[in-house]
């Protein structure tokens, strides 16, 4: 047991979480491409600084729709990822890790808040799993992985919670333990090539939005090519 | 996928991987990375990636020799190539050197420090020379596809005369000093691969090389482009090769003559084998196979032939690089997974960008047709059917970039961070002292010791309350557990804390809170020091503190234990200054009442050179 | 004036000294006891060690030759290695590249990297330099407590040496280890038993710089050889060509 989870802590660790890392590098620097090309064919030419800006807060501040539709959930939604950001970089047992492995560490969460943003996180994540599940325009919009990933998110923080704030028999504690770490590490490889990955597709996504969106001149023609379509009436 | 797509995603998966190699040789050093040793500083990155890269890039000088100063036009459509694979070439053992190399950014003071006596020296400069060459003859065939640098590509199509004509003399010069590089290890190198022609020998074996390379590179890309081999050419180019291979036989075995070495070949040691398993395969088969007409045109039999001349030559350069030094220094070397990495990943990255070059550039007669050059080829979709992949160019730098990804993130996951191949002492393990009432302590089983007279110290310490003054750890049921129940390494720390069993609910079955305070990350530094449970570990009377789970090495151990005492007395015994040297316990005579069986056992063959020579030898 | 260093197998004791005190000097790490090493002892953080000799159990102290010719110094591409007048062999790490083609030149294996570092050297016996400029000895001779290693001029310590063999011919084998070997060294030996081990083979009485000479010499008229060649040959050939009536086109 304790050979494995040094494994999951080691190797894997670092497996993991350098797919995390060159993964998101990858969808980051694809989509920069792409936002360029699509830049190159668009029509005009303006970048749109502002309505981009606007519209990324709008989405991590969802207050205009926070109250007029929804509430409850957009609220759920936005303290979800409060905690779900906060905790795992600022907690301190992950900081001593990182302290010991690289020798840089930062300033932590007293212990207290991290407890409060761990349980949040569990609350709220299990809300919005519900908000998606009780609204049946929200069901029809969702693909499987979009029920699978609030509940997949909060199993580290539930394992981790249990580990840290209850006296437990060593194997169990050691199987909570494991379970923390892997399935942290299976978010990670995931998080790269799943809609988590909008973590770092943010503000990019809403540019990408307005930019892609103006066509370039005689597209059409283009079109009705690779449809092989060329010529005929539309 | 077609052959180009698995093709061009194994190279970037093998970019991707060298990559992280290269991240670890950069920020660990070359112990890191490599089994290199001081007794073989050379090894795989010198032998293969230079010694033989040079060689495997020599089909640009002999090819350009042909067509523009013997003028045989008729090979002109394989000139290209020929250039672009020699320049990719000698960028990649550029690459490589900057791999290899202990201070790869000082790469350029061969530039302003000069040391004309040196091979290498004559060598990296004629690499720096042919590369920008190379580069001036290639940059041509990328020019013509723009009309902006007309002028500049009219001046260096008129500079290509001269420009060949200096290629060629720089190819002589580094071709044949890559031989001189090891004329300097006559004391290493076997005498069958050492003569003084070495520099002629490697020339003309370059020379045959180049031909042969040229075509096999001509066959591996009509293989995987499906393009019709240039078989006339080929057979044309192996018939040259022949000649030349044979030339190269009667030089090398002529120096084997002349230096009356023909014994060495038949003595049997593996070096024996190596050479004429080398000379088989490097030059005699493929000579006799050449030289067959049916043989020769038939694209199987250049296949074969091709093939066997490039992996003798890469054996020779290998064999001459290191391999067969290993008779002198007696150190085996076998390149570590990640030197091979490299290697791969820095051939991966040249063929990607020759396979580049050929879907974008004028290189042969004829374009091949690859889809992802083109964008308005018909949209692809995934293998369900349901998600498009993008345009061609898209849905190939999506694949390649995942598997380049990929890669390097395995390569960082297995980064050791440490120093892969130990000189082979730090792991060996300590073994209890043997003997009877007085101690041959001979922790790694070396026979090179100590006779410690136990009685003695015993005597001299005040009798049985003396015991917990050595034997600080008394394990149950053992009150003089020997000093390897802890100190089991002799150069390194050991675990003397079972961490396992004190938690497993078969073992001590004790909570994590018992020792790690809560709040608190749970780590050795910060859970309670063994002796606040353990309360008779350590005997009244002893000065060692136990904080730590983590024992001292055996060799530090014994050492403090005896050193320190033996300090203490010195200032206590003013008649034994010398009491705290090594050469009191390492170096002095028997005493007279040592049992006779302990010089016994000191005499057994295994114990020879046990330190306490005189007495053992008089005592009998 | 050349200096030199005069061991004296016979008299060394293996106390080591001389490795604690080129420790201390040059203030290197410490490294696993040579005697309990399973190689030669030298190590980017030991420059010299005592190697035990068998059968007979013998101390022998190895170090930085100091070779009157040096392999090294004719090998380094940038001459980070070179002679000075004192007759030590030094290194400029300044220069250095890192291509460790000294290490392979070296017919006693004596350079030794730091296989460890990010930021690798050569490492080796400098001969204590910077002491013999101040005017003292090296830190291991000045260590030894049997004058066993000994300081002092080339010519002189080669005239003791032989002094000593013909007081004592029982004592020592009637040769002077480094005398003539790879055309002399500045550490000589004195034994009673055979070195030979102490280089990679049998030891040549050539100076290692004079193998690769010939092949140096060569380059500038095998380089002018060779453009006269190809000229000459394009010229015969084009000649033959437009005889023929035939021509080979310039351009594609």
């Amino acid at each position: 047991m304790e050979s494995l989870l040094e494994f999951a802590r080691g190797p894997l660790f670092r497996l993991t979480f350098a797919i995390m890392l060159l993964g998101l590098a990858r969808v980051f620097i694809l989509d920069i491409w792409g936002l360029v090309e699509a830049y190159n064919r668009a029509g005009d030419k303006s970048i749109p600084w502002r309505l981009t800006l606007t519209r990324t807060l709008e989405w991590i501040f969802p207050v205009k729709r926070m109250l007029n539709h929804r509430p409850f959930y957009s609220l759920s939604a936005f303290l979800f990822h409060v905690g779900l950001i906060l905790v795992p970089v600022f907690l301190f047992a992950h900081i001593q890790l990182w302290q010991a492995a690289l020798g840089v560490g930062w300033s932590a969460l007293p212990r207290n808040w991290a407890d409060l943003l761990t349980l949040s996180t569990i609350i709220f994540g299990l809300a919005i799993w519900a908000g998606r599940i009780g609204s049946r325009r929200a069901r029809a919009i969702s693909r499987k992985q979009d029920y699978l990933w609030p509940l997949m998110l909060i199993v580290p923080f539930v394992s981790g919670y249990l580990c840290v704030n209850t006296s437990l028999s060593p194997a169990v504690y050691q199987t909570l333990m494991l379970t923390h770490i892997l399935s942290a590490e299976i978010i990670f490889v995931l998080l790269p090539f799943t809609k988590i990955a909008h973590c770092v597709l943010m503000p990019l996504s809403q540019l990408i939005m307005t930019i892609a969106w103006k066509f370039p001149a005689r597209v059409d023609e283009d079109v009705a090519t690779t449809l092989g379509k060329k010529g005929a009436p539309v | 996928m077609n052959r180009v797509h698995v093709t061009k995603t194994i190279l970037w998966m093998l970019v991707g991987l060298s990559t992280a190699v290269a991240l670890t040789r950069y920020m660990f050093g070359l112990g890191a990375t490599t089994n290199l040793t001081d007794a073989t500083p050379w090894g795989l990155w010198i032998g293969f990636d230079v010694m033989a890269g040079v060689a495997l890039a020599s089909g640009g000088f002999v090819i350009t020799a042909i067509v523009y100063i013997m003028r045989q036009e008729r090979f002109r459509p394989i000139v290209r190539p020929a250039v672009l694979t020699a320049f990719l070439g000698y960028v990649a053992v550029i690459l490589s050197l900057l791999v290899d190399l202990g201070l790869p950014w000082n790469i350029w003071h061969m530039m302003i420090y000069w040391n004309p006596h040196s091979p290498l020296f004559e060598i990296g400069w004629c690499v720096m020379l042919y590369t920008s060459v190379l580069l001036l003859e290639f940059s041509p065939v990328p020019l013509e596809s723009t009309s902006r640098w007309a002028r500049v590509r009219s001046v260096l199509m008129k500079l290509r005369f001269p420009l060949v004509l200096l290629g060629i003399m720089l190819s002589t010069l580094h071709q044949s000093s890559l031989g001189s590089l090891v004329l300097i290890m006559p004391f290493k190198l076997h005498p069958l691969w050492y003569s003084a022609l070495l520099p002629i020998l490697f020339f003309i074996s370059a020379v045959a090389l180049g031909l042969v390379m040229v075509s096999f590179e001509g066959l591996a890309t009509s293989w995987l482009y499906r393009r019709k081999p240039e078989t006339d050419l080929v057979a044309r180019l192996c018939k040259a090769a022949a000649w030349v291979l044979g030339l190269y036989l009667v030089v090398r075995l002529g120096t084997i003559s002349a230096a009356g070495q023909w014994a060495l070949i038949l003595d049997g040691s593996w070096e024996s084998f190596l050479f004429v398993f080398e000379l088989l395969v490097m030059a005699v088969i493929p000579m006799i196979l050449f030289a067959i007409g049916r043989v020769r045109r038939a694209v199987s039999g250049q296949w074969i032939g091709c093939s066997l001349v490039v992996l003798g030559m890469v054996l020779n350069r290998i064999n001459t690089g290191g391999l067969t030094m290993i008779g002198a220094t007696g150190d085996f070397y076998f390149p570590s997974w990640m030197e091979f990495a490299v290697t791969a990943g820095i051939l991966s990255f040249m063929a990607l960008v020759f396979l580049s070059a050929v879907e974008h550039f004028h290189i042969w007669s004829e374009q091949p047709h690859e889809r992802e050059a083109d964008p308005h080829a018909s949209p692809e979709f995934s293998r369900s059917g349901e998600v498009w992949l993008g345009s061609p160019p898209v849905a190939a730098r999506t694949r390649y970039s995942f598997a380049f990804v990929m890669a390097l993130a395995v390569g960082v996951a297995l980064m050791p961070g440490e120093r892969i191949r130990s000189s082979g002492v730090s792991q060996v393990s300590a073994q209890a002292a043997r003997g009877g009432d007085t101690l041959f302590i001979d922790g790694n089983r070396d026979g090179f010791g100590v006779a410690f007279d136990h009685p003695r110290h015993v005597s001299a310490n005040g009798d049985k309350a003396s015991c917990v003054l050595c034997h600080h750890m008394n394990a149950p049921l053992d009150k003089q557990s020997g000093c390897t129940t802890c100190h089991r390494r002799m150069y390194q720390m050991a675990d003397a804390f079972q961490h396992d069993w004190h938690a497993s609910p078969k073992g001590a079955s004790i909570a994590c809170v018992i020792c790690h305070e809560e709040g608190v990350y749970r780590t050795a530094g910060s859970a309670l020091p063994c002796d606040a449970c353990h309360r008779d570990l350590v005997p009244p009377g002893v000065t060692i503190e136990v904080k730590s789970y983590r024992a001292p090495s055996y060799v530090d151990a014994m050492h403090d234990l005896c050193v320190s005492c033996h300090r203490r007395k010195t200032l206590e015994l003013t008649d034994r200054p010398d009491h705290a040297q090594c050469r009191t316990c390492h170096e002095t005579p028997l005493p007279d009442y040592l049992q006779p069986d302990m010089a016994d056992l000191l005499r057994r063959p295994g114990y020879n050179h046990v330190v306490l020579p005189a007495v053992v030898k008089g005592s009998n | 004036m050349s200096k030199a260093i005069l061991t004296d197998v016979t008299k060394c004791i293996g106390c080591l000294e001389c490795v604690s005190a080129c420790n201390a000097e040059y203030d290197l790490p410490v490294d696993v006891p040579t005697v309990w090493q399973k190689n030669d002892g030298l190590s980017a953080k030991n420059w010299t060690s005592i190697l035990r000799q068998q059968p007979e159990g013998r101390y022998v102290r190895i170090q930085c030759r100091h070779c009157l010719e040096p392999a090294c110094a004719a090998a380094c591409p940038v001459g980070a290695l070179q002679r000075t007048a004192e007759g030590a062999v030094v290194y400029d790490e300044n220069k250095c590249l890192g291509c460790r083609y000294c290490m392979m030149a070296c017919p006693f294996g004596i350079p030794r990297y730091d296989w460890d570092r990010a930021l690798p050297y050569v490492r080796k016996c400098t001969l204590c330099i910077d002491r013999i400029r101040d005017g003292r000895e090296p830190a291991c001779i000045a260590a030894c407590p049997e004058d066993a290693t000994i300081f002092g001029e080339r010519e002189d310590l080669l005239v003791l040496a032989h002094q000593r063999i013909a007081d004592h011919p029982d004592r020592y084998i009637d040769r002077v280890w480094g005398e003539h070997e790879f055309g002399g060294t500045g550490v000589l030996y004195l034994s009673d038993v055979d070195l030979e081990f102490l280089s990679y083979r049998p030891a040549m009485d050539i100076a290692l710089p004079k193998t690769i000479e010939a092949a140096m010499q060569s380059v500038a008229p095998a380089f002018v050889g060779m453009g006269a060649f190809m000229l000459g040959l394009n010229w015969i050939i084009k000649r033959r060509q437009k005889l023929q009536g035939g021509h080979g086109s310039e351009e594609e």
